[in-house]
Parts: structure tokens; sequence; C-alpha cells
């Protein structure tokens, strides 16, 4: 299983929902998050929820028009990605899409 | 698939295969080294498996009978949910579930009384489907073991078990997956999206016994709510013209080779870049004329079939063995069109066919 990088003031996580049949981008509706602009308590949180996918990141996502929650992080030293299957995707990921902040 | 190294190093598979035929030989080991590693990371899905919560149905029909169940998930998202309307039983009442049922026969019908295949894996599989799947869920998929159709909003989409051509697609995907079990991302991902659409828009033409000239050649012509402009999901003869709309965008499908996507948003544009094998099916089919799952249909389901397209096929890969099986099950005209096909979306088969 991967490892959830350091994610600091340069991190951006971005959080789009792809795929299905009607594959649009439009409605990927891509979130962004720039640690910079989060508190300390903000910054747990998230990475907290994406700790929590990363047991869920599956390379069969998408396939047969399933939709999916793709995670792109970017950070000092690179960019990993996260693709979580959307009938495993844990509630606060779906609202950190869906509302830009966790509940 | 799923890269956790950053995005800017990853190669398609199509560009590893590039330059093990055209690199330097350390170039042509690394290569062969990485693609072997992909591979290996993307197995083939194989046939479908039944789920424990199908395990009591009737596994398997007779051949030339479909054995249909259709299920309502209540607007949860737990499948199948519960059963409304078995094989040989009369209409429930319920438009989607109703929909569902006889959609799935006319797929079920065309893949057997044209192609001769029986059922998703040829051996009969049941076809389930579950219809209302979420609150206003804009989407029908194939989850490896059944068909699953959402509502729609209401506002963009309409309930996707209007659309035949869709759910024909979502079989398809079962099909393909016990076939050539085509990797969902990049060129592969994108032909495997294409022949979802070439068999599902066969299907409604077939249902409707339509030409390749009477045909729309839409994708999800039934889906999109009066609200907004446009005439489908995609469409094969013209992509990138399917829609044009404030809320939704434009179509971003490409019509030939130069204008490929090269994107890391939809598995590589595994819905995007589908429209150039698409438009190249529509140009042969139309050069052949008559019904398109006469000659083209055929040729394509020819190629699905056979055990030399590789999972990671490229368009080039996957166009080759088209012209092949033109040349195989039908003659000079057929194989000049299907060449012709190819090259009006950019891609030329210069070299001696398979």
């Amino acid at each position: 299983m991967k490892n959830l990088p350091d994610l600091g003031d340069d991190s951006v996580v971005r959080v789009s929902r792809q795929g299905g049949v009607a594959a649009i981008h439009s409605l990927s509706r891509p979130r962004e998050i720039e640690f910079a602009q989060c508190d300390i308590s903000q910054r747990t949180r998230i990475c907290s929820v994406l700790e929590g996918c990363l047991p869920l990141d599956s390379g069969e996502s998408g396939r047969g028009d399933q939709r999916f929650y793709q995670i792109e992080m970017r950070y000092k030293s690179g960019e990993m990605v996260l693709k979580v299957p959307e009938d495993q995707a844990p509630g606060d990921l779906v609202h950190l899409w869906d509302k830009g902040q966790l509940p | 698939m799923t890269d956790s190294r950053p995005l800017r190093s990853f190669i398609p598979p199509y560009i590893l295969n590039r330059i093990i035929a055209h690199g330097s030989e350390p170039q042509r080991s690394a290569a062969m080294l990485t693609l072997n590693h992909v591979r290996s990371l993307l197995p083939n899905p194989g046939p479908p498996v039944r789920g424990p919560a199908q395990a009591l149905l009737p596994t398997r029909g007779k051949p030339g009978l479909a054995q249909r169940s259709v299920y309502d998930a209540q607007n949860k998202m737990l499948l199948p949910g519960m059963v409304v309307r078995l094989e040989g039983q009369a209409a429930s009442g319920d438009p989607a579930v109703d929909e569902a049922y006889d959609a799935l026969g006319a797929s079920y019908d065309f893949f057997w009384k044209v192609l001769g295949r029986d059922s998703i894996d040829n051996q009969g599989f049941a076809l389930i489907g579950s219809v209302h799947y979420g609150q206003g869920y804009e989407n029908a998929f194939w989850n490896g073991a059944q068909m699953v159709f959402g509502d729609g909003d209401g506002e963009i989409f309409q309930r996707f078990t209007r659309s035949l051509d869709v759910i024909a697609h979502e079989l398809a995907h079962g099909v393909t997956e016990s076939e050539a079990g085509l990797i969902y991302s990049n060129q592969s991902g994108a032909l495997n999206e294409s022949l979802s659409d070439v068999f599902g828009v066969l299907t409604k033409q077939y249902a409707l016994s339509h030409t390749v000239e009477q045909a729309d050649w839409l994708i999800g012509a039934d889906l999109l709510t009066p609200k907004i402009k446009g005439k489908g999901l995609r469409s094969m003869s013209h992509p990138g013209t399917a829609y044009d709309d404030p809320l939704l965008g434009k179509d971003p499908q490409p019509e030939h080779m130069r204008k490929f996507v090269i994107t890391t948003e939809d598995n590589g544009g595994v819905h995007i870049n589908s429209g150039i094998p698409n438009r190249a099916f529509y140009l042969a089919a139309r050069a052949l004329g008559g019904f398109a799952w006469e000659k083209a249909g055929r040729i394509w389901y020819d190629t699905l079939c056979d055990k030399r397209l590789s999972a990671d096929a490229t368009f080039d890969a996957f166009a080759r063995l088209t012209v092949d099986h033109a040349g195989k099950r039908f003659g000079a005209r057929e194989v000049s069109a299907v060449q012709q096909g190819w090259a009006q979306v950019g891609i030329e088969l210069s070299v001696e066919v398979v």
C-alpha cells in the first residue's frame, strides 16, 4: 500500500469525480484545496481522509463506466494520484469534493 | 490505472510500444520492462463472475433465450436491490423496470441473432439489471457482474433506461471483458469504449431496422433533457458535435488523430478519444452501405474475438486486425472500405496487414 507523502505549505490536493457513461468534464467538478490556505486542524483532517483512501485506491477504477474519485496530490517533491471507486468512497471524501471542505 | 509516481513520468503503453518498435537497444529494454510492469498491474478482469447475492438466481439461459432479471435498488446504492421482474413475467408497470427488461432482451437478441453470441460470456450468462440506483443518479454502468441504471437528475439527464444503445453499451462492456479484456486506460481504454458504442448503436439500428443512412449514429439520444443544448452523449458520425451547452460545455471528442487528446482525466480520455475509432467504424459502415451490422459490425466483432488482439492494443493494432478480418470474411471491397475508414481518421495502414 502507498504511504501518504508529507503535505506542507506548498501542497495542493485536487479531487474530481470521474468516469461514467456520460463522462462530461464539467460534471467532474474538480476541487482544489491549497494547503497554504488551511490551518493546521484543517490540514490534519484532510490528511486523515486521504490516509483512509490509500487502501481504497484501485487500478480497476472506472472500468465498465463506473464512476470514481480521482485525488491528485501535488507537493514539493512530486505528485501522487489515487483513484477511489465511487461505491467505496468515504463520506468525508465525497463531502470534500462536493463542498470543498469537511463537515 | 493508478500511478503513484509523478504524473509527468507516466508513459502510456502505446508510447512504450513505439519505443519498443523504434528506440535504441537500451531504450527498447527499458520500455519492455516498463510495459511488462504495466501489464502486471492491469490484469484483464476476464469473464463475469456472479457475486453471492446473485447466487440463488438461475445461472444461465438456454442458447438463444435470454435469462433476464430486473431489480429495483429503491434509490439506494446497494446491489442488486429487490427483484421486480424475472424472465417471462408480465410487465411491471414501472417504466424503468420494463425498459431495462426490454432493452436487455433486445441486446441479447442482437448478439445472438446477428453475431451468434450466447450472452455476455457466450455461455448464456444470466442478465441482471438494477434500476432506480441512487438518488438522481446520473449514470449507467457494468460492474463486472450486472448492469446498473440511475434515474438521472431530471435537469441534465433523464432516466438511463430510456436509451437502448446505452443499455447495450453496458452489456457490451461485459462482452469485451470476456474477450480481449482491453485495458481501461489510454488507447486500449478508448477502444474498449468505442466497441461498446459500436455494439450499442448497432443494437439500436437492428431493433429499428435502420440502414446506415437512416441511423442517427448517436449514443444516448434519449438521455438529455430538453433544457440541454445537445442531441446525445456522443456522435459516432461527427464526434465533437453531440452537445454544446452552457452547463455541460462542448463535446470534447476528436474525430481525427491529429486532435488526439492527451490527458490524465477519464483514465487517459477513454470516453474522449473513442471518437476516433467510432468515426472510423461509421465511415467503413457508410462506405459498405446497407445494414451496418451485416459487414462492418461483423468485422469489428471478429476483431474483438481475435486472440491476437492484446489487452493493451493501440488504435493502429486494432485497425490492422479489422482490415485482416475484412479480407478473411468478405473481400477486397470490404478491405478497402475499412482501410479508407481508418485512413480518414488519420490511421494509415501503409504496411502489409497481419
